[in-house]
């Protein structure tokens, strides 16, 4: 192809028409190629051509433009246009983009600095896990006293039988059982632990954990306050009421926070916190979280668990020591609110308070826009090791040398 | 088919669009290309040999004395909210299937209840405080019956009635299928000594579907004498329609009418506080009540009305066991269900609807 310099007006007018510019060919009938490079912005802001351009003739100049480039490109052939645009070209008169060199043609390697990221999407933000550890410890504390309190209430045996339950009708009572459920959950609460601790975003999800589990025992403290439900089998051995002797509930509160609520340790003597039932809740809790937060592929490990928690939940019942309906409920309720929860932090559409996010309407929603609001996205199941110093069989670091030096 | 024709405005001086139209394409506006150069041409008063087919779309210059009207056909977009009344019709099976079966499962229970010598009412916080007044759940029920009624009302005038009455029966269903395996599996004491239950029956199962048939027919209400059964205290049924009426009330009105949400809101406070003012459940029956309520009906409504949830993997409101039921009802419902209302019913027809203006030039080019 002829240099545009050479062009004569009927090249200039063909290629006028093939760049669909048809409304400038009556004034440039006699317009050659060189008088094509020269044209300027001045020019369009002048009779004629201010009244035939629209845009100042700014898409004409960019095709102008392009032509000089590509016409440069060819002309050096050697796929650079290295910002001579002198060719053919009055340079005086003309405004010259002296960024005629087009993208990546460059031989040596050019660093890009990128910006840091100003916040990670996942920031750790350790204060709030510990605001929703205080808040889980103090519905935990809060539960403890509720249940001195109902224990005072609950009808003795021998006025208020057990009621009739399904359950309790089917299957008699197995002495060892709650035992078996007990262990099974510090079992997998250990699990749970020993997983949470080589998670990468511990503080994230320790936080759901802790806030989901102070909101469910909150809500315990709620049911079991407002109706006592008597005793659900004769076997049980109530300690006596202590009325109004402050001191002695006292420690009675005392020892069963030290025992963590199981009757294993020794600490559950009191009874009358029944609906609903805190044994189901933490196995299943738990059990909800190792699988969330466990790789996919370790599916063997999810079956694993998942038969502890039937199991524990199962040796509840067959202990006799909850009422059905009670179990149901705590199951209903936490995997309700884990799901809710869970679903809210992870779609960003539905953090928001809106007419049509009903989930914002729940009482924990502000609670719940506090500590998720700056985690953006789904948390990755990372894992790291926990402590700084890495032992030497464990890090396998593939050294990428360009890139590295 | 025709080819779409494209409806200019008037004065397109300053629009330059950049869209060459390749030969290939050219048979979209070849009617036109001519009569635009041939004008542009008698503007200028200069002859030229142009190409037909590179005319941009929509650049014209100068001002055009004659105007073409040209019609776009439009492909009928696809209803993004379909009636089927067909969906409907079976929800409202499972709703009445859910309820008969809540009959029949109060009249088993009310064999298991212990009696009243035998186990005395559990201690209850609500009636520490408050004692009982007689009256009270007649006004409970009456509230229900006024809440129901308007909803039925509001129910005729909405637009979309078989979308709205699809999820109002699966909900109520799943509430009251719930609340069969709950009053089924424990059953608690009756409440009050007030309660005069039904003697059992032990056995006589003709009596027993007599029963059955009563508290349908009586719609489950003490004031129509039909519920004489105890024992369906875990939870209560009273709570569920006052407060699911109340939030269908207030989610399918319109959002200006705030007197009538508040009314709707004091009717059913107050008829759920007489429950308990009458001593006729515990608190812990109202308060699970409520809570199963309310979330339910916000899962369900927070799944229907943000679409990008239903393809979401990360889904975990999915993990319901009434998914598959949900996606049934809800799978070609492709927008929140707006607040639109119409006439329940639609004869005549010519009265009734509203005459738009004639748009003569519009429609003279349309009868082309």
């Amino acid at each position: 192809m002829k240099k545009v310099a050479y062009w004569s007006p009927k090249e200039v007018s063909s290629w006028l028409v093939e760049e669909g510019m048809q409304e400038y060919l009556e004034s440039f009938q006699n317009l050659n190629g060189q008088a094509l490079l020269q044209l300027t912005e001045d020019d369009f802001k002048k009779n004629p051509l201010s009244k035939i351009t629209s845009d100042s003739g700014r898409h004409l100049l960019d095709k102008i433009e392009t032509l000089k480039i590509e016409h440069h490109i060819e002309v050096h052939k050697n796929g650079h246009a290295n910002g001579h645009l002198s060719i053919g070209i009055n340079e005086g008169s003309n405004k010259n983009k002296r960024n005629g060199i087009p993208n990546g043609f460059r031989k040596e390697v050019v660093q890009i600095p990128m910006p840091q990221p100003e916040r990670s999407p996942f920031p750790l933000e350790w204060g709030k896990t510990l605001v929703a550890f205080i808040y889980a410890l103090s519905c935990f504390l809060l539960t403890t006293i509720m249940i001195s309190v109902v224990h005072e209430r609950v009808p003795p045996k021998e006025e208020t039988p057990p009621l009739p339950d399904k359950f309790f009708d089917f299957f008699d009572r197995v002495e060892w059982a709650f035992s078996i459920c007990e262990v099974i959950g510090m079992i997998l609460v250990i699990l749970w632990f020993v997983q949470w601790i080589f998670l990468k975003y511990k503080s994230i999800i320790g936080r759901r954990f802790f806030f989901i589990v102070g909101t469910l025992y909150l809500y315990r403290c709620i049911t079991m306050y407002i109706t006592t439900l008597p005793v659900p089998g004769i076997h049980f051995k109530c300690s006596p009421k202590l009325f109004g002797n402050w001191e002695a509930q006292m420690r009675r509160i005392m020892k069963m926070i030290a025992g963590g609520g199981l009757s294993i340790t020794g600490s559950h003597t009191m009874c009358g916190d029944y609906l609903y039932s805190g044994h189901t809740v933490m196995l299943t809790l738990t059990y909800l979280f190792i699988k969330e937060y466990s790789p996919r592929r370790f599916w063997y490990y999810h079956w694993v668990c998942w038969l502890l928690s039937v199991v524990g939940v199962f040796c509840i019942l067959l202990a006799h020591d909850h009422y059905t309906v009670d179990v149901v409920v705590a199951y209903f309720i936490t995997t309700r609110l884990f799901w809710w929860y869970h679903t809210m932090a992870n779609q960003q559409v539905l953090k928001e308070a809106s007419q049509t996010n009903f989930s914002s309407r729940v009482w924990w929603f502000r609670a719940f826009k506090y500590f998720e609001q700056n985690v953006q996205g789904i948390v990755p199941r990372n894992y790291q090791w926990p402590f700084p110093c890495r032992p030497s069989f464990i890090s396998r670091q593939v050294k990428y040398n360009r890139i590295d030096t | 088919m025709d080819s779409p024709k494209l409806l200019r405005e008037v004065d397109s001086v300053d629009t330059q669009l950049d869209v060459h139209m390749e030969a290939e394409h050219s048979t979209l506006s070849n009617g036109f290309t001519r009569t635009v150069i041939a004008s542009a041409v008698n503007d200028h008063g200069n002859c030229n040999q142009t190409k037909q087919s590179t005319l941009p779309n929509g650049l014209r210059k100068g001002t055009r004395k004659q105007q073409d009207y040209i019609k776009i056909s439009v492909p009928e977009p696809k209803n993004r909210l379909p009636l089927e009344w067909w969906k409907t019709g079976i929800a409202f099976v499972y709703a009445l299937f859910n309820l008969v079966l809540t009959t029949v499962m109060i009249t088993v229970v009310h064999e298991r209840v212990p009696s009243k010598d035998a186990s005395p009412p559990l201690p209850d916080k609500f009636f520490d405080y408050i004692d009982r007044v007689e009256w009270a759940f007649s006004v409970s029920e009456i509230n229900g019956m006024v809440l129901v009624g308007l909803w039925f009302c509001q129910w005729l005038f909405l637009r979309y009635k078989s979308i709205v009455g699809r999820r109002f029966f699966f909900i109520m269903g799943t509430l009251y299928l719930y609340r069969c395996i709950t009053i089924y599996i424990t059953t608690l004491p009756v409440p009050g000594l007030h309660m005069k239950c039904a003697p059992k029956l032990y056995g006589d199962s003709q009596a027993k579907l007599q029963r059955i048939l009563r508290l349908i027919s009586g719609g489950g209400l003490s004031i129509t004498g039909s519920h004489i059964m105890c024992g369906d205290l875990l939870y209560s049924g009273h709570t569920v329609m006052l407060t699911l009426t109340y939030l269908f009330i207030k989610e399918y009105s319109p959002c200006r009418f705030w007197w009538y949400h508040i009314c709707c809101w004091l009717l059913s406070a107050v008829g759920v506080l007489c429950i308990l003012v009458a001593h006729e459940h515990y608190s812990v029956d109202v308060v699970i009540a409520y809570f199963i309520t309310t979330r339910l009906f916000w899962w369900y409504h927070t799944m229907a009305n943000i679409q990008t949830l239903k393809s979401s993997p990360h889904n975990y409101l999915s993990r319901s066991w009434w998914n598959p039921v949900f996606r049934f009802f809800e799978k070609n419902v492709q927008t929140q269900v707006p607040c639109a209302y119409s006439w329940p019913i639609t004869w005549p027809p010519s009265c009734l609807k509203t005459s738009c203006k004639s748009y003569s030039m519009v429609q003279s080019a349309r009868r082309q």
